[in-house]
């Protein structure tokens, strides 16, 4: 008699332990032979990055922007930082001499709360809606289920151990409904 | 020549506008000649717009500076390849090539569809007409590109040098096609709409043209991204502006069809859904257009502002008009013929991978018009850059790669929980494993910890479908494994093809990941032998280096490259001094592995003090992002190739069919 062979994913220690093996290796690949350090955040680079670079040649935060009119803003904001002023007063300096366009992103009060709102909010109605629509249709649609028997089969799968011959199964199933 | 060109162009325009006329009226009074005439006038218009393209080639070769177009974007020295690529570097003339793609395609589709889909084919020709012939009208009247100039300079101002990059040679061209190709699943989903043949010929006829504009645009928008890592010198691929959200758009609503066509396929559902989705990515590219070309919208992408603004915003406004008030008034013949079966199931999560695709182009769109919003409502100008669509798109992103590993292995119709665990059970341990051991190599970022599990469960799931798979042939027929394997993949190219572009969206999205979360950055103003450091590279000044030639003039920084302590290289960032007396550009030099980019720019040098100012980025993993490109297009392609089993079914089938009314 033919023995079983264990499902996908069935629950035999060792396939866990491969499993962490075949995540693993790739990881210490990637990232040898040190770690590398994430981006820092210090108060420099806080006001560098909520700022938006006004030389007028490119679309670039402060941070990122390599110009000249960049390296001058960056020496300014070390100076503000070294005098005391917090990452907030720097960028509220900057707000009040420039207006609220050389901010790098809109702030979170007022109007500007909208166009963080909005993507979520829009995202989560229409889920909702997706969620009780299906569940109607599931309700009131609900055929027989995927796996009954039936359907003809185009290969010899007698022999198979149970766990292949269900996934073939699929398989063939999904080719002929794609064609 | 600038005469023939401008009467090319006036003769297109009245080929279209009959094109257009005359098909519709064809259709109107069921006119076979009507139609006939109007498909002949589709080729005319495709032969005079090839030939307007043929004269300004002809032009900028031939340095004819007395022609505004060719003294703006061209110069003597000017090198070949860049004075073919002059064509699309201006306003005029990209909308020239835009309105040449546009005929390439319309011309095809009536080739392809001479004995096919004739009770659509009126319609299809009218809506492709309508918009060349809108395209026309700007070149005739609001963006010639056969001005003359009364007083001719001697040598012409040269393109753009941030333009003279093969990337940026490569990179317009194919986001045209993506963009234009749009317009033909459009004009068959119109047609579907006005005829009401509204079964599923529609959409399996221009099924490879969906996926041949997706490919395209996808392709540019990472041939973009590369052009601006290697060109724009700020160490970054892609910065949320308002051209490149535009060229993304589209490309993440098409994706959603892509997707959700296999339910309508299959299920007939989802039908006026595919229908707004068609509409919406040609609506979306022509927005991209409105935005790249009007200067409503501040970008170092945009084209001169010019007055053609408004032109488009009307003819935006129109088409979303008449496209939505169709799909409205048919919206009671295209309600679904089934419902699904479960809520556990995969046409659940293709609906929840729609909702996600939809809502991050939602999301980017909304973040590239809120300044306009925001002027409107409160009148005052404000900015949303990288940091808001970072902390917008990242939690889509993840969403968007969840449903990634779960869609290919959970059952069409209805799945049981109780199976769909067994099967996410290596997938799972694989991805605590990679979460696990990130934690213990000492990264504390979470979204990257997030990010690079996730990518470890679309991987395993993924891999997974291909090793059971194949498996399960090499047990069922005894092939070898190989031959299982590629059997399989042969089988269903569309599947496999798919699957090969997830893992290529996975590489991306690794890519993405560590370059953003564990990029470092180091500033330096160095003289002959001094040295700075960043992670474990030190980078010592030789000495400087100048080119000259004929376009312009190089000065650069020797650099020798130190890896913790070990001579591995050199490199030479530098700047372009052109003749034309464009501002200068900076010309970056990169060592690259598949571990990370050293990237080094010279921002600029004092011949006084003999001291460079440098700036070197060390960016992890960036190189994925191209391999999952390459990845992306592998798949892409693999997908589109032509099965000929299915065409051979066909045949017999067809055979069969004829054979009774022979005897």
């Amino acid at each position: 008699m033919r023995s079983e062979t264990p499902r996908p994913g069935g629950g035999r220690p060792w396939r866990a332990l491969l499993a962490w093996l075949v995540a693993a290796l790739p990881c210490a690949f990637l990232f040898a032979p040190g770690v590398p350090a994430a981006a820092e955040q210090t108060p420099q680079t806080l006001v560098e990055n909520a700022l938006m670079c006004y030389c007028g040649c490119t679309d670039l935060m402060v941070r990122t922007c390599t110009c000249g009119t960049a390296a001058r803003i960056k020496d300014d904001i070390a100076q503000r930082l070294a005098s005391g002023q917090t990452v907030d007063q720097v960028i509220e300096a900057y707000v009040a001499q420039h207006g609220e366009k050389i901010r790098s992103a809109p702030t979170r009060r007022g109007f500007n709360l909208l166009a963080w709102v909005m993507p979520f909010a829009a995202i989560l109605t229409a889920g909702i809606w997706i969620v009780v629509r299906v569940r109607r249709w599931a309700a009131f649609g609900a055929g027989p289920p995927a796996t009954v028997a039936g359907a003809p089969r185009t290969l010899p799968l007698a022999d198979l151990p149970g766990a292949d011959r269900k996934r073939l199964d699929r398989i063939e199933r999904e080719l002929r409904q794609d064609l | 020549m600038a005469e023939f060109g401008t009467l090319c162009l006036f003769l297109a325009l009245a080929a279209s506008a009959w094109a257009a006329l005359a098909s519709y009226n064809g259709w109107r009074v069921r006119s076979g000649a009507l139609v006939l005439s109007a498909e002949r006038a589709v080729f005319a218009a495709w032969g005079l717009v090839f030939l307007a393209v043929v004269a300004l080639e002809r032009l900028i070769f031939t340095d004819r500076f007395d022609l505004e177009y060719v003294a703006s974007y061209s110069n003597r020295a000017l090198p070949f390849a860049y004075k073919l690529s002059a064509l699309w570097a201006g306003q005029s003339g990209s909308i020239l090539f835009w309105v040449f793609i546009l005929c390439c395609y319309s011309g095809l589709v009536v080739l392809l569809n001479r004995r096919r889909n004739r009770p659509l084919m009126p319609v299809v020709v009218a809506t492709l007409s309508v918009v060349t012939t809108f395209f026309l009208l700007l070149l005739n009247f609001m963006a010639r590109p056969f001005v003359s100039l009364s007083h001719p300079p001697p040598d012409g101002m040269g393109m753009n040098p941030q333009l003279q990059n093969p990337f940026m040679a490569i990179h317009p061209p194919c986001l045209y096609l993506g963009y234009v190709g749009l317009t033909v699943p459009f004009a068959f989903a119109i047609a579907a709409l006005a005829t009401g043949q509204l079964n599923d010929t529609w959409f399996r006829t221009t099924r490879r043209f969906t996926i041949v504009s997706w490919f395209v645009l996808g392709t540019g928008v990472l041939l973009g991204g590369w052009w601006a890592y290697v060109e724009l010198g700020w160490g970054g691929y892609w910065a949320w502006d308002p051209v490149e959200n535009a060229s993304f758009i589209p490309w993440l609503t098409a994706t959603a069809f892509l997707h959700s066509v296999m339910i309508e396929e299959r299920k007939k559902m989802l039908r006026v859904w595919n229908m707004a989705l068609v509409i919406m990515s040609f609506l979306l590219s022509i927005l991209g257009t409105f935005i790249t070309r009007s200067g409503i919208i501040s970008s170092v992408h945009s084209f001169t502002r010019s007055d053609i603004g408004p032109m488009f915003a009307g003819f935006l406004g129109l088409c979303t008009i008449f496209s939505i008030g169709l799909l409205l008034h048919r919206v009671p013949m295209l309600r679904s013929e089934h419902r699904l079966d479960s809520f556990v199931s995969r046409e659940s999560t293709f609906l929840f991978n729609n909702l996600l695709l939809v809502g991050a182009a939602f999301a980017v769109l909304w973040g590239t018009l809120f300044p306009i919003i925001s002027e409107a409502v409160r009148g005052v100008k404000i900015t949303v850059g990288p940091p808001f669509f970072n902390e917008v798109f990242v939690p889509i992103t993840f969403g968007l790669l969840t449903l990634c590993a779960i869609c290919p292995i959970i059952a069409w119709r209805r799945a049981t929980p109780r199976k769909l665990l067994e099967k996410i059970q290596i997938p799972f341990w694989a991805m605590l494993a990679a979460g696990t051991s990130l934690v213990a190599a000492g990264i504390r970022d979470v979204y990257a910890i997030v990010s690079f599990t996730l990518s470890t469960f679309v991987i395993v799931t993924t891999v997974m479908e291909f090793y059971w798979g194949a498996r399960s042939r090499r047990r069922a027929t005894g092939e070898a494994p190989f031959a299982a394997l590629w059997n399989l993949l042969d089988r269903n190219k569309r599947r496999y093809g798919g699957f090969v572009v997830h893992l290529g969206v996975i590489l991306i999205v690794i890519g993405v990941t560590g370059s953003s979360a564990f990029k470092q950055e180091a500033t330096a103003a160095l003289r002959r032998g001094e040295t700075f450091s960043i992670g474990r590279f030190s980078l010592r000044l030789e000495d400087m280096e100048s080119q000259d030639t004929p376009n312009h003039e190089f000065l650069g920084a020797r650099l020798a490259v130190l890896d913790t302590g070990r001579w591995v290289g050199t490199l030479t960032p530098g700047q372009n001094f052109y003749k034309a007396g464009q501002d200068p550009s900076s010309e970056v030099d990169i060592r690259s592995t598949l571990q990370e980019d050293l990237y080094l720019i010279m921002i600029g040098f004092d011949p006084q003090e003999g001291r460079a100012t440098l700036k070197a980025y060390l960016n992890p993993l960036i190189n994925w992002i191209w391999i999952g490109g390459a990845v992306l297009i592998l798949g892409s392609g693999f997908a589109m190739l032509p099965d000929l089993r299915q065409r051979r079914r066909a045949a017999e089938a067809r055979l069969q069919e004829l054979q009774p009314h022979a005897v």
